[in-house]
């Protein structure tokens, strides 16, 4: 019988400590219990845009939605059908450094729903066989004679559909501008020319490539019986003496040494734009909470110092939306300030920005925003524990892309050593304003 | 759960989650009269954060940002529903402010609050689905309050004077029925005392709903939006169906699971994405509404699949009128619409959500079980029937796309 190394992680939040179990192949399986009707099944691969370069770019996106075309024992069609039926939601995402599938699913009398979930999860991940006639012939973009579409032409579709979205233009062209060599600089989903392009073997290629056992973490949460499941596990993601891939790394990008500035156009009525700053690697935790806590302080919430300063009590109604977010990346993630003005104030819109981001490096923050980012951040995890779907998220997140979940354990002890001094030098070290990067959607003149 | 009487007549759905770290509380109040002004609730909805008689509106925003509470109001078509969700250590204070935004609200920013309005609605528009989605309300409820959208309200808001909300805010106050749902770790004894502490001042009135019924569609109609640089075009197309309370609502339930709304089994899904490669998102969504449904399905698609997307609609939803389905499919549908109800009731708020919203229907909390009970009961011929019933009224069509597209489709 397969010997498994076992650990337990304290959870916050969570009735039981959370069990992770480590095979001699490197596949790591976690076991989360909460009670409850449904439970979640998930894989997490340790691959995304991060192993693309600029011929397969989107290859990691086009291979998740490949994977669910059929396996040697299951047609394609037969894992949606069969698990749908059963009232599960069953769905896949691909980001910078991980692609993950997932099934949410009631588990059932004995459990049953389980069993059958698990072995089409397993064989999904394992055996996807990608059929010609599902992934559809290289075409040319330009004829317009095309007529049998497959998968590659729904790919391009969401393509087309994101070039739509304002909020996802405006990212898209900061997140080009802010890194400079790093394979983070592209976008998750690629573009037209080469998913219509690619072929199936290279999608194959990198399928066996990336889907190794050390890249995958497969992760269950509900109110099952470890004893019972983890053995089934094992059974089920037999990889048959598959080789591991060791993970390229990639030298963190330098942030600009300038202010950097883009304006795009499109046929809009309001202006968006964006400021970007590179982050810590997503290990430092302490640095990437600090920049969470930033991000409540600067930009989430009503009270917030944005909102408050720049649409409540503003002097002009330059804004009509403004707040922040973090993106927590293996290498480097990135922090930025995002606002939709009025058009005719663009560079007053800018500069007040600005004026906020020099005033938090200078004076820092109070006592109050402190403890209010502290609560809240505390509070968002409670929130993350209420579902099984986000506690295998949050799971998932820190084992990919941390590398370790050891660290949920200090998670509250961490947030509360954090000082006001410590998020103003945080603040003075990532959002100096000569590495800022401003991306800007205007309207057409 | 459990229901009782608070003193103010006010009723009460409670249910103990044990181990739960936040709590929710969900109370509905129904719209039985048309606002006298469009988007008049809207923006009520919008400025009862913003201020009391004891409290401004920064301080409101500081004490739940602070502490973590989440409060919010939503006006839907037919109810406000006001949500507060929170750590359970801030039950009291987050009651104190729900009571206090709801007994001493003051609107005195409108002006202010009608211009962040008018910014983020143009915002909004800014994306070509909103943008076509607005157009679609539009056109199916034509004339009917159900069929607001951004740009009504934009060209309605400058209107709107303290006087109207305070008006509307009165009615709220005294003279809507209202229900308030719990659902915590708290025993519900804790929950009645807090109850009454608290919210035992509001004042509940049943009286009658006096809005006009949306009138039915005479015709098929398409409305159209030209957008030249999209690059997708947005489909709208959709039936007028019947309310919340029909008999034929778990029938409804099954038919939009069959049709688009099961995720990656439908039809729609099946046929249009995954056989003819048109779309990344294709759906179709049912609302019910309390004085009529309606029904829609939605593609987006690259502009110059406009003809053949609207053909796919037409053969799938005359496949469900003419054909009986089978029986591993309405098994299947059931399954599905059971099973994914257990997702409505995860988590504390979305139980109180639930469960308030069926008591507030006057359907009783405990509805949920008894419409599980209602779904497994439907057969293939319920579904045919009914989907020949509706689906052979008159539609409504929107759609978004360069003009050229549309001139090929024939639309304008």
């Amino acid at each position: 019988m397969e010997q498994l190394k076992k650990k337990e992680v304290k959870y916050p939040y969570l009735e039981k400590p959370v069990e992770i179990y480590e095979r001699e192949n490197g596949h790591k399986i976690i076991f989360a219990y909460k009670k409850g009707e449904l439970i979640n099944i998930s894989s997490w691969v340790k691959t995304g845009s991060v192993n693309e370069n600029d011929e397969n770019n989107g290859i990691s996106h086009f291979l998740e939605h490949l994977m669910f075309k059929g396996t040697s024992k299951h047609k394609a069609g037969e894992f949606d059908r069969t698990l749908e039926s059963k009232g599960a939601i069953v769905n896949a995402a691909t980001w910078k450094d991980y692609t993950f599938y997932y099934v949410t699913v009631p588990k059932g009398t004995s459990d049953k729903n389980f069993k059958d979930t698990l072995e089409l999860h397993a064989d999904m991940m394992l055996d996807p066989v990608i059929p010609d006639n599902e992934i559809g012939e290289p075409f040319d973009l330009n004829n317009p004679n095309i007529t049998t579409k497959r998968e590659r032409h729904v790919v391009i579709e969401e393509i087309r559909m994101r070039k739509d979205q304002p909020w996802t233009s405006v990212y898209n062209n900061l997140n080009y501008n802010m890194y400079t060599s790093h394979p983070y600089k592209r976008d998750v989903i690629g573009n037209e020319q080469i998913i219509s392009q690619i072929s199936r073997d290279s999608v194959m290629n990198y399928y066996k490539t990336h889907y190794t056992p050390n890249n995958i973490t497969t992760i269950i949460v509900g109110d099952l019986n470890p004893d019972e499941i983890i053995p089934l596990v094992t059974k089920e993601f037999d990889f048959k003496g598959r080789l591991n891939y060791i993970n390229k790394s990639f030298p963190k990008d330098l942030p600009t040494e300038e202010t950097k500035v883009s304006v795009k156009y499109s046929q809009i009525n309001t202006g968006f734009l964006m400021f970007g700053y590179l982050g810590p690697e997503a290990s430092d935790i302490k640095n990437s909470t600090i920049l969470e806590m930033i991000s409540i302080i600067l930009g989430e919430g009503s009270s917030a110092r944005l909102y408050r300063r720049l649409i409540e009590k503003a002097k002009k109604p330059v804004f009509n939306v403004v707040s922040c977010d973090f993106y927590s990346f293996r290498d480097g993630g990135n922090f930025f300030i995002q606002a939709n003005f009025k058009p005719d104030y663009k560079n007053e819109a800018i500069e007040l920005i600005k004026e906020q981001v020099n005033e938090l490096i200078k004076n820092g923050i109070t006592e109050n925003e402190l403890k209010k980012a502290k609560k809240k951040l505390k509070a968002c995890f409670a929130e993350n524990s209420e579902t099984v779907s986000d506690i295998a998220d949050t799971i998932g997140y820190y084992m990919t892309v941390c590398n370790n979940l050891e660290c949920v354990e200090e998670y509250v002890e961490t947030i509360d050593k954090i000082t006001t001094e410590e998020i103003r030098q945080a603040a003075e070290k990532y959002l100096d304003l000569n590495h800022a990067v401003i991306s800007v959607l205007m309207p057409e003149e | 759960m459990k229901k009782y009487n608070l003193k103010n007549s006010i009723q009460a759905a409670i249910k103990t989650n044990n181990n739960t770290p936040r709590c929710a509380v969900v109370m509905y109040v129904k719209i039985n009269k048309e606002e006298e002004k469009t988007g008049l609730y809207y923006i009520l909805s919008r400025l009862f954060l913003k201020g009391t008689k004891t409290r401004t509106s920064d301080e409101i925003s500081d004490l739940l940002d602070e502490n973590v509470i989440d409060i919010s109001i939503d006006k839907k078509n037919d109810y406000f529903k006001f949500k507060l969700l929170c750590l359970n250590e801030d039950i009291d204070l987050g009651l104190d402010i729900l009571r206090d935004i709801f007994e001493n609200s003051t609107f005195d920013d409108l002006n202010k609050e009608v211009e962040k309005i008018k910014g983020e609605f143009e915002a909004d528009l800014d994306s070509a689905k909103i943008k076509a989605q607005d157009e679609y309300y539009r056109t199916i409820y034509k004339n009917h309050p159900y069929g607001t959208g951004r740009k009504e309200i934009l060209n309605q808001i400058d209107s709107i004077t303290k006087e109207d909300l305070l008006k509307a805010y009165n009615e709220i106050k005294y003279n809507l029925p209202k229900n308030i749902c719990v659902v915590s770790s708290f025993e519900h004894k804790t929950v009645l005392n807090l109850l009454e502490k608290y919210l035992g001042g509001l004042i509940t009135k049943k009286s009658e709903d006096t809005r006009k019924i949306p009138e039915k569609l005479d015709d098929n109609i398409i409305s159209v939006v030209e957008k030249e640089d999209a690059n997708q075009a947005q489909i709208f197309q959709g039936w007028r169906f019947p309310s919340v309370y029909s008999e034929e609502y778990p029938v409804i339930l099954l038919l939009n699971t069959i049709i688009g709304a099961s995720g990656l089994s439908s039809r729609l899904f099946l046929e249009l994405r995954e056989k003819q490669g048109l779309a990344y998102t294709v759906r179709s969504v049912y609302e019910p509404n309390l004085l009529s449904g309606q029904f829609f399905v939605y593609i987006a698609t690259e502009p110059k699949n406009i003809k053949t997307s609207i053909e796919g609609f037409k053969i799938e939803i005359n496949k469900i009128m003419t054909e009986l389905i089978t029986d591993e499919e309405l098994e299947n549908a059931k399954n599905n619409a059971i099973g994914k109800r257990q997702f409505y009731t995860e988590t504390n708020i979305s139980e109180a959500s639930l469960r308030g919203y069926y008591e507030f229907l006057g359907l009783g909390f405990d509805f949920e079980e008894k419409l599980k009970s209602k779904i497994k009961s439907v057969t293939k011929q319920d579904i045919i029937n009914t989907a020949e019933k509706y689906f052979s009224q008159p539609k409504a069509l929107c759609v978004l796309a360069p003009k050229k597209y549309l001139e090929s489709a024939n639309l304008i």
